[in-house]
């Protein structure tokens, strides 16, 4: 392995392997990805893995969210085939009051281009047979759906190195400093040197910014999920809360705990995640858990992406989120655009690290 | 429920540690997801020569009955068909007999789940008829049905020749013994004298190349020094070693070692057998793969831990017990095997900065100065 890169990026999840994959489509830069662990072992390894946009709030971040999701056709020509299915999206609701809130989120959306409708019960259960008739309406967009992230990140990363980007696991980053205006990235396994620098290490943001003397405002919140055993099909949306996947299984996950980096399931909130599916889709009521896992999401404080350059370290940048499976193909295009033109073709003023006042430039 | 121990695994070291346990007033429920207890014990039919001296010499499944039977006068709760599924986070354990989850609330626990059977992957190693060793001998031993008529038995530790000679017993014609080293990994001769008599070939240096057949194993390739010999067969037992169960250690939040000598991973633990996380602790295969008597021994050492720490004996009890049970485990474990539990009771304590038991302290001593 050379010592001396154009740019070096660290964390192969979904974010790092995006970025490192879309920087190398025109050739022209040396790039090197650095993970402690191997690709998947992490956040984006445990994940349901939605592509999904219609509800998230407000609408220029869903705007945001469409954009990306819109770039998965295309990603698929080039990178391979990562099973990506827009099924439509449903996000059920249980009581009439909700229903105002419904139509204002469709009609904030379809400002920025979202279509979002609102169902009534009779509509959803037509769309989604299975679901409780309980449920008073929902809303629904076909932008929505899922992907596997195996093969997404698998395909990033094999794309990236026939491109002739390197890859380094198993390789932890203990120190970063700066030499004669270089990056220089101090690993397990040695030393290395790179012009630009991009922190892409999801729920270990926060320390990575600590070594840049840097704040980065992201908090780690814990999400179990269940998986059944494999249902003849019973789901065809991706439902808020569920999916059924390919080979039948139904993945559930609601919770949101701040626990720190602690990936274990609890029985509490298995327990009250199956209650909560069978609430949803009665007929789980008689299906098997034969597995759980949680996976540590990352959480900015406010809520919304951090992206783009660190105030106060030149050619150093980050990018840190919620959401990565579904943003991951447009923040690999715009970092990629910030890193080689400097300037990008969606503004990411109100993204950028700034905006958090905390900074303190590096010693 | 409330309980003083909970046990999880009804086999030797659980059966032993709940009756050392509630001997001493201990409220004790044991948890087993099989329909009868006794583990492991329950298709052997062979005696076991290293006992405990507090235990008469018996075959394996009389060794289950006595064990179990001499519970029934003790405050001990026996859930059989219930498997546990996992911890909440106050603490207490969730088990379930697959209709409903019962909570325990458990001062102690004590994980006696032992170990599992390691595979060997060769073309054709999921065709009917390729099975463990344990597999071979609950069927002929517990089912009473004979799993083919030739046999191959891939492995050479005891186990793997223990099987060899009961299958032969019941008439299965064993075709050999392969053993890709140079020599046998058992060293009972008693056991190898019973072989050599039964006229078993043995193939060193040898490996199964693949199992052919349709629909079930009806021949094997056997290269042996880079020969290949085509052997009649309808039964290929796979005797690799036997690992530590982890699951429920990784429920638990346990932290884990890796110890080749004690069989692949398994927890970490004190002195007092006591895991990582507080008040969970492990014994018999669980706590590193031994002979039958370091599986008695271990689970009486936890119960005796469980009993200390609930003030349940006096203190002059507890030395006692606790010097008779190290004592006897020097004396009937395999050195190497007793040398790889001190070094990972050792590296603890010292990783955690805890005093290590004098007892253990001595027998590191001991050890080292044979």
């Amino acid at each position: 392995m050379k010592k001396s890169y154009d740019v070096i990026v660290i964390g192969s999840g979904v974010v790092g392997s995006s970025i490192a994959y879309h920087l190398s489509e025109s050739k022209s830069k040396e790039i090197l990805t650095i993970d402690k662990d191997f690709p998947l072992s992490g956040t984006s390894g445990s994940t349901q893995a939605w592509v999904w946009v219609h509800n998230k709030t407000p609408a220029w971040y869903g705007e945001l969210n469409m954009y990306s999701a819109e770039l998965y056709p295309f990603l698929e020509r080039k990178i391979g085939d990562v099973e990506y299915k827009r099924t439509g999206g449903i996000a059920p609701f249980f009581s009439e009051s909700d229903r105002e809130n419904a139509l204002r989120l469709a009609e904030k959306q379809a400002e920025v281009g979202i279509k979002v409708e609102v169902l009534s019960r009779d509509e959803v259960l037509e769309k989604e047979p299975a679901l409780s008739h309980n449920i008073a309406g929902a809303t629904y967009s076909n932008i929505d759906g899922n992907v596997n992230p195996f093969r997404l990140i698998e395909l990033y990363v094999r794309a990236a190195r026939k491109n002739g980007a390197e890859f380094s696991f198993y390789n932890q980053v203990i120190d970063i400093s700066k030499e004669n205006g270089m990056f220089k990235v101090t690993t397990q396994d040695g030393e290395y040197f790179s012009n630009q620098l991009v922190l892409a290490g999801g729920p270990w943001s926060k320390s990575m910014g600590k070594l840049l003397g840097v704040d980065v405002p992201i908090k780690q919140v814990r999400g179990q999920i269940i998986v059944t055993e494999p249902l003849s099909p019973l789901l065809t949306h991706t439902i808020g809360g569920m999916r059924q996947a390919d080979n039948g299984e139904v993945l559930v996950g609601y919770s949101k705990e701040e626990v720190g980096y602690d990936r274990r399931s609890t029985l509490d909130i298995i327990q009250d995640t199956a209650r909560m599916a069978i609430d949803f889709v009665p007929a789980l009521e008689k299906a098997n858990v034969v597995r759980c896992f949680s996976g540590i999401r990352v959480m900015p404080e406010d809520g919304f992406p951090i992206l783009g350059e660190i105030p106060g370290i030149e050619n150093g940048y980050i990018a840190a989120m919620h959401s990565g499976i579904t943003l991951s193909p447009l923040v690999g295009t715009l970092m990629t655009e910030l890193l080689v033109d400097g300037e990008t073709s969606i503004d990411l003023e109100r993204y950028s690290l700034k905006r958090f006042n905390t900074i303190q430039s590096i010693g | 429920m409330r309980t003083d121990l909970l046990i999880v695994g009804g086999g030797p070291a659980g059966l032993n540690a709940a009756y050392k346990a509630a001997s001493y007033g201990l409220k004790t429920i044991i948890v087993d997801k099989w329909f009868s207890l006794g583990g492991q014990l329950r298709q052997q039919t062979q005696s076991y020569d290293h006992l405990p001296q507090h235990f008469a010499k018996l075959r394996g499944y009389k060794l289950a009955d006595f064990l179990i039977d001499r519970l029934k006068p003790l405050d001990v709760t026996i859930l059989e068909k219930h498997t546990l599924i996992g911890a909440y986070s106050d603490g207490s354990v969730g088990v379930t007999n697959e209709k409903d989850i019962l909570p325990i609330d458990a001062k102690n626990v004590l994980i006696t789940t032992g170990a599992m059977e390691e595979p060997d992957i060769f073309p054709g190693w999921t065709l009917p008829g390729v099975m463990t060793a344990g597999a071979a001998q609950i069927l002929i031993n517990r089912e009473r049905v004979l799993p083919g008529k030739q046999a191959l038995i891939l492995g050479s530790n005891e186990f793997a020749l223990e099987v060899a000679a009961q299958l032969h017993d019941c008439g299965i014609a064993i075709k050999g013994i392969v053993e890709n080293r140079s020599e046998l990994l058992c060293q009972n001769e008693k056991l190898i004298a019973r072989i050599s008599n039964a006229e078993i070939p043995i193939v060193l240096n040898g490996v199964i190349e693949s199992a052919i057949g349709k629909g079930k194993v009806e021949e094997a390739y056997v290269n042996h020094n880079g020969n290949n010999a085509l052997y009649d067969v309808d039964l290929i037992c796979v005797a690799k070693g036997i690992t530590p169960i982890l699951e429920p250690f990784e429920v638990m939040n346990c932290d884990l070692i890796y110890r080749e000598r004690l069989g692949g991973w398994l927890p970490e633990y004190y002195g007092n057998f006591e895991t990582t996380n507080p008040s969970i602790y492990v014994a018999g295969n669980a706590a590193g793969i031994t002979n039958m008597g370091g599986i008695l021994l271990t689970g009486e050492i936890a119960a005796i831990s469980a009993v200390e720490s609930l003030n349940a004996a006096s203190t002059v009890q507890i030395k006692e017990e606790k010097e008779y049970l190290w004592n006897e485990l020097y004396r009937i474990e395999y050195n190497s095997v007793l040398e790889a539990r001190l070094d990972v009771i050792n590296e603890l304590h010292n990783e955690k900065d805890a005093q290590l038991p004098p007892l253990v302290d001595s027998l590191n001593g001991r050890l080292i100065n044979g």
